[in-house]
């Protein structure tokens, strides 16, 4: 039983990148969580997905440039993922159309010429590496990256979270607060894109999104409070990283995939057996008895 | 000092456009500290681009807003339909998130502030309420909680859009009372009104849009040939005109 036990979950990490990606999944989990739970509170559950999509030309382009590293690829997706951001806010403030729409068009663009370029310089490997992820690559200087990036993430939520909070309840009552409330959110998309870029490393740049949503999304089966919701999501997060990089050592398969789905199987037990909103909490009947609100 | 220069807010000869259609035209106004002013007109009267620029969310096209109160002490009370009720956030962090101007949106808060929090929730008979998610209170706990939140803040020019829509009748005497003791205490209030017996029992004054034009109506001019509010005939064209 415990020799079982050992080659699961210890012999893994005899291995160097082993080590590596477990403790960048770990560190991803703490950061994107928190980001996902504020993208699903606003209804905007779908920006991730298009962002994750915007930093592509930036990480081929980085490619093309260097080769695998980590450094420049990252670099190139974060400018090119701010400068989405950028455009499609303008296009929205400058049209009146809605940003939702304007990030549409941005990210398919931005897709197309992301896998135009990688095929020019690259084979169709670098492409499955890039959208795909692969823990074999996270060497010393990734894990370093993704690392900051997330503390990085972490603190600076913590400094405008009373701020995020209140531009997802009221932004009339943030801007009324404050002259240049508008970086709130600007802040939060630099945040988002940051992350996305940390991520693809291991998940590649079409998974990363989701170890940020599927937490976010899971948690609010469990969780009725903001403070619930982001801790629950992180430790959700912390599971599915650490179980799909066992599983996908174990049975030889990619990692960003195999995180992604195990994260997935939470959101759907989530959904059948969550406390709330569930199909479980829906054929509930047990309620708590009346109480008499006394006014004071 | 002449009483023109103590006021809050004027409004000179004011002109407003929304997507370049002329909405309100030489519209002139003078709000004092601790008058509350109702703003009647029918859907599309302009009220709401009123509100905007008052708020200076609209730049006008001519004419000027003079507002002498600090843009943090400016509060606007949206209708209630215009937020998010889903999100995940107590009664208590909703009134806490007043004490913004003088604390600013990065500290923590302090006992100080908790205990006026408390304070005010037991003003407005919303402390049972204190922990509850706004997403499990009705229309008129909810308004509470977002009166509550204006206390905190202090403001001194109070804007609110149909308060009263869906909201039972103690709250509406709850926030009747409380709006005449922040006007009492020297806040200046405008508040957008559909119901007669609603104005009657706050207004001041009454400033009615009508037709691209404003015209400021004593609340008496309105009222006092039409003693039972129920039966006004005078419609002043709105969802909610009489219903409440």
């Amino acid at each position: 039983m415990l020799d079982l036990l050992s080659v699961w979950f210890i012999s893994p990490f005899d291995y160097g990148f082993m080590r590596r990606a477990v403790v960048g999944g770990l560190a991803l989990s703490l950061a994107a969580p928190p980001l996902g739970v504020f993208l699903v509170l606003r209804g905007m559950s779908l920006i991730g997905d298009a962002m994750a999509h915007a930093i592509l030309p930036g990480v081929a382009l980085g490619f093309l440039l260097a080769g695998f590293s980590l450094p420049m690829m990252s670099m190139g997706g974060v400018l090119f993922g701010l400068m989405v951001a950028l455009l499609a806010g303008a296009v929205s403030k400058m049209g009146g159309q809605r940003e939702d729409a304007a990030m549409a068009s941005f990210f398919i663009i931005s897709l197309a010429a992301g896998v135009m370029l990688i095929s020019l310089g690259g084979s169709s490997v670098d492409l499955t590496h890039v959208l795909f992820g692969s823990i074999l690559a996270v060497n010393s200087t990734a894990l370093l990256l993704i690392a900051g990036i997330s503390t990085l993430i972490v603190v600076t939520l913590a400094i405008i979270f009373r701020a995020l909070v209140v531009e997802c309840l009221d932004p009339l009552f943030l801007r009324g607060q404050s002259r240049r409330s508008g970086w709130v959110h600007s802040v939060f998309l630099a945040l988002l894109v940051l992350n996305l870029t940390a991520g693809f490393q291991t998940l590649g740049t079409l998974m990363a999104v989701g170890l940020m949503m599927l937490p976010a999304t899971s948690a609010r089966f469990w969780s009725n409070r903001l403070e619930g919701l982001i801790g629950i999501s992180i430790v959700l997060a912390m599971v599915a990283s650490t179980g799909g990089l066992l599983l996908s050592f174990h049975l030889d398969i990619p990692s960003g995939p195999s995180i992604i789905l195990l994260a997935g199987a939470g959101y759907l037990f989530s959904a059948l057996f969550g406390r709330y909103h569930s199909l479980a909490a829906k054929l509930r009947r047990k309620t708590t008895p009346l109480t008499v609100e006394q006014v004071s | 000092m002449s009483q023109r220069s103590l006021s809050r807010l004027q409004l000179h000869n004011l002109h407003l456009a929304q997507a370049r259609r002329t909405v309100l035209e030489h519209i002139e106004g003078d709000f004092q500290p601790g008058a509350i002013t109702a703003l009647i007109g029918a859907n599309g009267s302009g009220k709401s681009t009123l509100i905007q620029a008052i708020m200076g969310e609209l730049r006008p096209i001519s004419g000027e807003v003079v507002c002498t109160v600090a843009k943090e002490r400016r509060a606007w009370l949206p209708q209630q339909l215009a937020l998010d009720l889903t999100f995940p956030m107590s009664v208590e962090e909703l009134v806490m998130t007043g004490s913004w101007p003088s604390h600013g949106a990065f500290t923590g808060y302090c006992a100080a502030h908790y205990r006026k929090g408390r304070d005010i929730m037991a003003r407005l008979g919303i402390s049972h309420l204190a922990h509850r998610p706004l997403g499990e209170l009705s229309g008129g706990q909810r308004q509470r909680a977002l009166i509550g939140r204006t206390l905190m803040q202090e403001a001194e020019l109070l804007l609110l859009d149909e308060p009263f829509a869906n909201v039972d009748g103690e709250t509406v005497d709850i926030l009747i009372s409380i709006l005449r003791q922040m006007a009492d205490e020297g806040a200046t209030i405008i508040v957008v009104l559909h119901d007669m017996d609603h104005l009657r029992r706050l207004a001041d004054e009454v400033l009615m849009l009508n037709g691209g034009h404003g015209r400021w109506v004593a609340p008496s001019a309105l009222t006092h040939q039409h003693a039972p509010a129920q039966v006004v005939p005078f419609s002043l064209g709105g969802r909610h005109a009489g219903s409440a």
